[in-house]
C-alpha cells in the first residue's frame, strides 16, 4: 500500500468514526432550523456529501460538530427556496440567530438527548405508544390519532401536553441527576 | 429579556405547533417577533425542537428493534447510515479535487462588530437636542446604538431605506438596518417598498411595516399608539391576551399596553396632527461620480460621464482577442446600449484613487444567463487595493460560483479573503440593479460592505475568510495595477486571470461617497442621482461624506 492510500484509508475511518458518532447532533441542528424531519433528512444527506469533499479541510482535533454544522447552514440557507412554500419560514435575521443560539447549545441538547431516553421510560405505556408513533418515519399526528383511537384534536392536546411534561422531566433530571439515579 | 411563565408556556405551545405543522400566520409573526429579540425565546425554541429531533432519533430506532422491521428499516437506514453508501464516491470527489476551500473558524458568519458596523444615518434635524454626545448631520449610527433625543426633531435613514422621526424627548434603540425598539416619546416612519419587513418595537406591541407611513407613540410606561398614516402594518400586541396578529390599515389606530388592546384617544386630533408635513432641514453631502453608459455602437473605446474629475481621464478600453469579439460586445442593454462580456474580453480603465481605502459606491445593471457557470462568475468589477489592511489583495464584485459558501448565483463581494452574500441568485437572464457601497471598516473588519440588489439592502454581514497578505514580491505585481478599474475578468497576483465574466452590463457609476438608500433607488429608477446630492456644495475631507 503507498504512504498516499494508506492516508486516504485513515482519513476515510477518522471521517466514518466521527460521522457515525455525531450524525444525530448534526440531524438535531438541522432539524431545528428546518423543522420538518424530510426535509431535515435530505439536508444532511446534502450535508454530509459536503462533508465527505471537504474533509481534509477539517483540523482533527477541533470541534467536528461545529465544522459540520457551518456545512450544514449554508446547505440551509442555499436550500432556503425549496422550504420557502412551507408554512414555517423565518426570514433570514431570524433564521440565523436561531442558528447561532443552536450551535452554542450543541452540548446542552446533547445532555438533554441522554436525559430524555429515561423519561420517555417513565411515561405510561400509552403515553409512550402516543409519542412514539407521531415520531415514527412515515407516521405522523392522525396516524398517532388513529392507533390510539384518539379524535385529531384530542391527539394534538396530547402531544403538546407530553411534550411538556417530557421537557420538565428532562430538565429536572438535568438539574438533579441524583434524584433520578 | 426573561420569560414569564405564561410566555414559556406560549412558547411551548409554538412549538409544538411548528412540530406538527399547524402554526398560523399569526403565531408565526409573533413566534418570529420572539425569536428575533429574546435568546431566551431562542433557548426554548432550540430545547423544543432540539427534544423534537431526539423523539424522531429514539422512534426510528426503537422501530427498527420492533419485530415487523424489516419492511421499515430501510427508511431507518436511510436516516441514520446511508452516507456509508456514498462515501466511495465522494471520496473519488475528494481525491479529484485540486484545491478544496478549507472551512474553520474563520468562515463563521458573523455580524461586523464594533464601532466599524453602522446601518443608519442622521440625515434631517430641526432644534434637535441630544442628550449625551451629539449627533450631527450625516453622523453615523452603529448597531444596537441608543439614540436618547431631549428635545426638536431628527430623521434617521435606515441601510434598508426605511426613515423614521424621531420627535424629543425621545428614546430610540436602532437594532439593526431592519429594526428598531422605541422606548418612549414619538416616531414617524416612512417606509419604501424597498424596505418592507421594516419593524419597529416596543414593549407593548411589534409593527412590521408593509409599505406605508405610520406614527408610534410610546409613553414609556409600557404603552404605545399606533396610527396608520398610509398602507398598513401588521401589529403583534405582546400582551399575552391578545397575541393574535392586528393589520392596521390606512386612517386605522390601536393602543397597545400590558392591558390588552384598546383606541386611541383623540384619535382624530392625533391623525390630524401627523399628517402634517414636517419642515426638517435635510442634510446631502455633494457627490462626485463617473459613469459609462455603455451606449458607443461600435469600437473598443468606452467613454466616461465625469462629475467633479478630469473629463478624459476616465474612459474605458474594451480588450477583445477577435473582431468578432469586439463586434458583438456593443449590444442591446437596460438603456440603450450595453457592453456584453461574452466570457473571453474585458474592459479596463484607469481611475486614480480607486485603489486607496476611501468610501465610495459602485452601481450597474447586470444580465447573467440563466444557464451561468461558475466559470463565468469572477469579475464583474474588480480593482486592485494599496491597502495594507486589506493585505494589498484586489476586491472583486462577483457572483456566488460556491453553493457550500453561500447560495449558488448571489451577489458576492470578495475581498481580503472575506466576502459579503447576497440572497437573490442573479443567473436568470433578467437584468438585476447592483448597488455595493464600500467604506473603511475598524482593526477587526477591514472593510465595510453592503450589497443592494434592485434597490433593497441584501447583506451587510461580512464572513470573514483566512487573511493571506501577497508577499512583497509579488505586491510588485500588485502595484502595477493599482488605481485600473477592471470589468469582466478576475484579478490575479499577475495581473488579469483567465477566467472572465460573462453577461452584460449596464450603466456603470463610481461615487466618492456611500450613496443613500433612496439615492440608490433613484439611480434604479431614473438612471441619474437626486437633484438634492448634485447640488450640494462644501463637500471636503472630513465632512460627513468622507469616511
Amino acid at each position: 500500500m503507498s504512504p498516499d492510500s494508506h492516508d486516504e484509508t485513515e482519513s476515510r475511518k477518522r471521517l466514518m468514526a466521527l460521522m457515525t458518532r455525531h450524525q444525530r447532533q448534526i440531524f438535531a441542528y438541522i432539524y431545528t432550523l428546518v423543522p420538518d424531519r424530510h426535509d431535515a433528512e435530505d439536508l444532511l444527506q446534502e450535508t454530509s456529501l459536503v462533508i465527505c469533499e471537504k474533509f481534509d479541510g477539517f483540523t482533527p482535533g477541533t470541534d467536528f460538530v461545529a465544522w459540520a454544522c457551518q456545512i450544514a447552514w449554508w446547505r440551509i440557507r442555499y436550500s432556503r427556496q425549496k422550504f420557502a412554500r412551507a408554512k414555517v419560514v423565518f426570514d433570514d435575521d431570524v433564521l440565523a440567530a436561531v442558528a447561532h443560539t443552536a450551535s452554542e447549545m450543541a452540548s446542552e441538547l446533547d445532555e438533554r438527548h441522554e436525559a430524555l431516553a429515561g423519561c420517555l421510560k417513565k411515561l405510561p405505556p400509552r403515553d409512550r405508544e402516543l409519542v412514539l408513533t407521531r415520531y415514527e418515519p412515515g407516521s405522523g399526528v392522525a396516524e398517532a390519532a388513529r392507533r390510539s383511537g384518539r379524535s385529531m384534536d384530542a391527539a394534538y392536546k396530547a402531544l403538546n401536553r407530553l411534550r411538556k411534561l417530557l421537557h420538565d422531566c428532562v430538565t429536572n433530571q438535568l438539574a438533579h441527576p441524583e434524584a433520578s439515579a | 429579556m426573561n420569560l414569564t411563565d405564561r410566555e414559556i408556556l406560549e412558547l411551548n405551545e409554538f412549538c409544538g405547533a411548528v412540530v406538527d405543522g399547524t402554526l398560523t400566520d399569526a403565531q408565526r409573526a409573533r413566534l418570529a417577533a420572539w425569536l428575533r429579540d429574546s435568546e431566551a425565546a431562542r433557548r426554548v425554541y432550540v430545547r423544543a425542537l432540539g427534544q423534537s429531533a431526539s423523539l424522531h432519533n429514539y422512534a426510528a430506532e426503537m422501530q427498527a428493534e420492533a419485530p415487523d422491521a424489516p419492511v421499515r428499516l430501510q427508511k431507518v437506514l436511510h436516516f441514520s447510515l446511508w452516507w456509508l453508501t456514498v462515501f466511495p464516491a465522494a471520496a473519488a470527489l475528494v481525491l479529484g479535487l485540486w484545491f478544496v476551500p478549507r472551512l474553520t473558524e474563520n468562515t463563521v458568519a458573523v455580524d461586523a462588530p464594533g464601532a466599524g458596523d453602522f446601518v443608519a444615518r442622521i440625515t434631517g434635524s430641526k432644534n434637535s437636542q441630544w442628550s449625551g454626545a451629539a449627533l450631527p448631520p450625516g453622523a453615523r449610527v452603529a448597531k444596537n446604538q441608543r439614540l436618547e433625543l431631549a428635545a426638536g426633531l431628527a430623521e434617521i435613514t435606515f441601510d434598508s431605506g426605511a426613515r423614521i422621526v424621531l420627535e424629543g424627548p425621545a428614546s430610540l434603540d436602532v437594532n439593526s438596518a431592519w429594526n428598531g425598539t422605541l422606548h418612549r416619546g414619538t416616531l414617524k416612519a416612512s417606509v419604501p417598498h424597498e424596505a418592507i419587513g421594516f419593524r419597529i418595537s416596543n414593549p407593548a406591541v411589534d409593527v412590521v411595516d408593509l409599505g406605508t407611513e405610520f406614527t408610534m407613540i410610546a409613553d414609556g410606561k409600557g404603552a404605545a399608539d399606533v396610527l396608520v398614516l398610509k398602507g398598513e402594518v401588521e401589529a403583534a400586541p405582546r400582551a399575552a391576551a391578545d397575541q393574535d396578529t392586528i393589520l392596521l390599515r390606512e386612517k386605522e389606530s390601536c393602543r397597545f399596553a400590558s392591558s390588552g388592546v384598546s383606541d386611541v384617544s383623540d384619535r382624530d386630533k392625533k391623525f390630524a396632527l401627523f399628517t402634517q408635513p414636517l419642515a426638517l432641514d435635510y442634510f446631502s453631502a455633494a457627490i462626485n461620480y463617473v459613469h459609462w453608459s455603455f451606449d458607443e455602437a461600435a469600437g473598443d473605446a468606452v467613454q466616461a460621464d465625469v462629475r467633479g474629475r478630469p473629463a478624459g481621464a476616465f474612459d474605458l478600453q474594451i480588450k477583445a482577442d477577435a473582431p468578432a469579439s469586439l463586434a458583438a460586445a456593443h449590444s442591446e442593454g437596460r438603456r440603450q446600449h450595453a457592453l456584453r462580456f461574452d466570457g473571453k474580453l474585458y474592459a479596463q480603465a484607469p481611475f486614480p484613487g480607486l485603489s486607496g481605502s476611501t468610501t465610495h459606491t459602485v452601481a450597474f445593471w447586470v444580465k447573467v444567463p440563466a444557464d451561468g457557470k461558475g466559470t463565468d462568475a469572477y469579475s464583474m468589477v474588480t480593482w486592485a487595493t494599496n491597502s495594507k489592511k486589506l493585505g494589498n489583495r484586489w476586491m472583486g464584485i462577483n457572483w456566488n460560483k460556491d453553493p457550500v459558501e453561500g447560495p449558488f448565483g448571489v451577489l458576492r463581494t470578495d475581498f481580503r479573503g472575506g466576502s459579503a452574500m447576497g440572497s437573490t441568485p442573479l443567473h436568470d437572464g433578467r437584468w438585476h440593479h447592483i448597488t455595493v457601497v464600500f467604506a473603511p471598516g475598524d482593526d477587526t473588519t477591514p472593510v465595510q460592505v453592503k450589497q443592494y440588489v434592485d434597490g433593497r439592502l441584501e447583506s451587510s454581514t461580512i464572513i470573514p475568510g483566512t487573511i493571506r497578505p501577497v508577499a512583497r514580491a509579488t505586491a510588485k505585481g500588485i502595484t502595477a495595477l493599482t488605481d485600473v478599474l477592471f470589468l469582466g475578468c478576475r484579478l490575479g497576483i499577475d495581473g488579469q486571470r483567465k477566467e472572465r465574466f460573462r453577461g452584460e452590463m449596464d450603466e456603470l457609476f463610481i461615487t466618492d461617497r456611500a450613496l443613500e438608500p433612496q439615492e440608490i433607488v433613484s439611480l434604479m429608477n431614473d438612471n441619474r442621482l437626486p437633484a438634492s446630492a448634485l447640488a450640494a456644495t462644501g463637500f471636503a475631507p472630513g465632512g460627513p461624506g468622507d469616511e
